[in-house]
């Protein structure tokens, strides 16, 4: 379903040229369950950036669902992540003047769906999350773990192909990084949507699927599990 | 769009103290956008009613050449038959009456006055009996009484009057020349003072009856010019036209207040360009102060932004989130703004401020003497209020498209 074929990404530091990636290539699947890890500033943001069409390749090609990244222009772009694509965030960027209904129901807002329909899905993934009777708190009133469920709720509402997820677990505790990751792997298993995820914590790759590991910006393994 | 709307206006909650010194610095802006245009459209809706009560009257009928050189007060150039004229209007059922206009010197006498001393004064002779059915010069007596037919008498404006330290009973000479260029010297008794509320006349208001100026001056029934008064509601030009249509073959010319009073008319507009440019910039501060606010707003949600672009949310409906946002800001200020706009108008409406005291020795050009009163203006409120909200949201766009220039990760690596 993705096809990453030899993808350059530098960045501008001044005069300096620094290679986030030098040519890596990868193909997942539909309905994988796969880590990228690595050391900070080994490229795994950089590559979900690139997988998630909000950065832009300098060299090779990304192709999801046989889509060409590279020649998408920025609305069409817009517009893809919006149907296919699932974000999780380490800070899980929720709006704090918005209830956790709101924050999951908003993207389907930007779908035009009916009332009913976006009240009906946000209700059902809410309560799949394990978040049934807190749809009107602020994220304020909730933990950081429940935060996360309605990060995880508003990657998933949309029903995407894939969703991904930058160090999902990297501020909450352990026991709570652990029931994150349980509940991304049965959202996994029971949509089998595919979800991509960095992390450089050696706890969360036990739980992938498929394990690539990534070091400056080149794969130093890819091991399916 | 509900979503976005939705957003906005819980957005504007979330700093509350913000919104409210930018809603407040708008809703200065508006107060003094309403408050002013209420004091002016008032000074000169006075000004104009003043001019004509008690300075030009609706029209004027004058010898046609008398306009060119009417800072002269030529004598010769005069209306030869004003009551023929008179007549004439009369039976049009116009309201009219005749004037002769002098310049002369006032000498002041040291019996009455303390010390001897001059000045130069315009005068008027005034139809005792006709003047106050075009002039309103009629409920201005402060002391003493009004002028009677032929006597040797004036009457002079109040702050005149305080100028020279004159009183009733005292008596004045005013040298003029007479029609004839012979210099003829006129020992006249101030028999009343007039508080005028037309400063400029106030200030310099002499009057004396037509009928001794005609024998002094030598004038032989002409005056120098004739008053008209026309209705409220009279389409002045139109009338001055008719007039004029009938006073054909008299080398008489008939002209409105609005010709007569260009200067005041040129000053009351400048004054409004200037009161404008200072309103202006009043709303490019509290437009600035918006736009700070948005930034600052914009910068504090940069990873929120960079969250909701990643979801697919396009740019432009984040900018118009944004717009919303601060069109909210403009709402709540432009509402407080009205409200205390409103309040200001009333005040000014209905008590108006005294610059008696600044008019007293200052010339600013209005014709009202003291207490300047406001206006109300709904449109003028409609109008800033939209402007408040358009111009809040307007400026939003700039800090908006600003930030939107970032790139996602950048925008998600914000801290």
């Amino acid at each position: 379903m993705i096809k990453v074929e030899n993808v350059v990404r530098n960045y501008h530091a001044g005069e300096t040229v620094v290679k986030a990636l030098r040519g890596v290539s990868l193909e997942i699947g539909k309905g994988e369950f796969l880590s990228i890890a690595g050391p900070s500033g080994s490229g795994k943001t950089t590559l979900l950036n690139l997988i998630g069409c909000i950065d832009e390749i300098d060299g090779g090609e990304i192709l999801i669902k046989d889509e060409k990244i590279s020649t998408m222009g920025k609305k069409e772009k817009t517009n893809f992540r919006r149907i296919n694509l699932g974000f999780v965030f380490q800070t899980y960027n929720l709006i704090p003047v918005l209830t956790a209904y709101e924050n999951v129901s908003f993207v389907l807002s930007l779908l035009n769906l009916s009332e009913k329909e976006i009240q009906e899905r946000t209700m059902a993934i809410l309560k799949e999350v394990g978040l049934e009777g807190m749809e009107n708190r602020r994220p304020s009133r909730l933990s950081g773990g429940q935060q996360q469920r309605v990060a995880i709720a508003r990657a998933l509402v949309k029903n995407p192909e894939i969703v991904l997820a930058d160090e999902p677990t990297a501020n909450l505790d352990s026991d709570t990084g652990k029931e994150i990751l349980e509940l991304m792997k049965e959202m996994n298993r029971k949509h089998n949507t595919t979800f991509i995820f960095s992390t450089h914590d050696k706890m969360v790759m036990e739980y992938a699927s498929r394990l690539v590991m990534l070091h400056d910006g080149q794969i130093l393994s890819d091991e399916k599990r | 769009m509900k979503f976005l709307i939705s957003l906005a206006f819980k957005n504007l909650t979330r700093y509350k103290r913000r919104t409210l010194i930018t809603a407040s610095a708008i809703a200065f802006g508006l107060m003094m956008y309403i408050f002013v245009d209420s004091m002016l459209k008032g000074a000169e809706y006075e000004s104009v009613r003043n001019l004509k009560w008690y300075e030009t009257a609706s029209a004027r009928i004058l010898n046609e050449e008398y306009w060119e050189n009417r800072f002269q007060k030529p004598l010769d150039l005069s209306i030869s038959n004003p009551d023929r004229i008179l007549s004439r209007l009369d039976a049009e059922k116009i309201t009219a009456t005749k004037r002769i206009s002098f310049g002369g010197d006032l000498i002041l006498n040291k019996e009455d006055f303390g010390e001897e001393g001059n000045l130069p004064v315009s005068v008027f002779a005034i139809d005792t009996e006709r003047d106050f059915d075009v002039f309103e010069f009629g409920d201005t007596l402060m002391s003493g009484r009004f002028l009677e037919p032929g006597e040797d008498a004036v009457v002079l404006g109040s702050w005149m009057a305080e100028d020279i330290g004159a009183e009733v009973g005292y008596w004045i000479t005013i040298v003029a020349r007479g029609n004839g260029g012979f210099y003829e010297a006129m020992d006249l008794e101030i028999v009343g003072i007039l508080n005028c509320p037309n400063p400029n006349v106030n200030r310099t208001l002499v009057m004396m009856p037509f009928d001794t100026a005609d024998d002094y001056l030598a004038m032989d029934g002409a005056a120098t010019e004739i008053n008209i008064k026309l209705p409220v509601n009279a389409d002045v030009d139109s009338e001055v036209v008719r007039i004029q249509n009938m006073l054909n073959g008299d080398s008489l010319t008939v002209m409105g207040w609005e010709t007569m009073a260009k200067d005041f008319l040129a000053l009351a507009e400048a004054k409004r360009g200037g009161t404008g440019m200072i309103l202006f910039l009043i709303f490019i501060i509290a437009a600035v102060g918006i736009s700070n606010t948005m930034l600052m707003a914009i910068f504090e949600r940069i990873r929120e932004l960079g969250m909701m672009r990643s979801l697919g949310m396009a740019d432009n409906k984040i900018r118009l989130a944004f717009m919303i946002e601060a069109a909210g800001i403009g709402i709540v200020g432009s509402l407080i703004g009205l409200v205390l706009g409103i309040g200001a108008d009333f005040f000014i409406v209905e008590k108006g401020i005294d610059f008696t005291s600044i008019m007293r020795d200052m010339d600013m050009g209005y014709r009202i003497q003291g207490v300047f009163r406001g206006e109300w203006n709904p449109m003028t409120m409609v109008k800033a209020f939209i402007a408040g909200i358009v111009i809040s949201s307007l400026v939003a766009y700039f800090p908006t498209k600003r930030a939107l220039k970032m790139d996602i990760p950048s925008c998600l690596r914000h801290q």
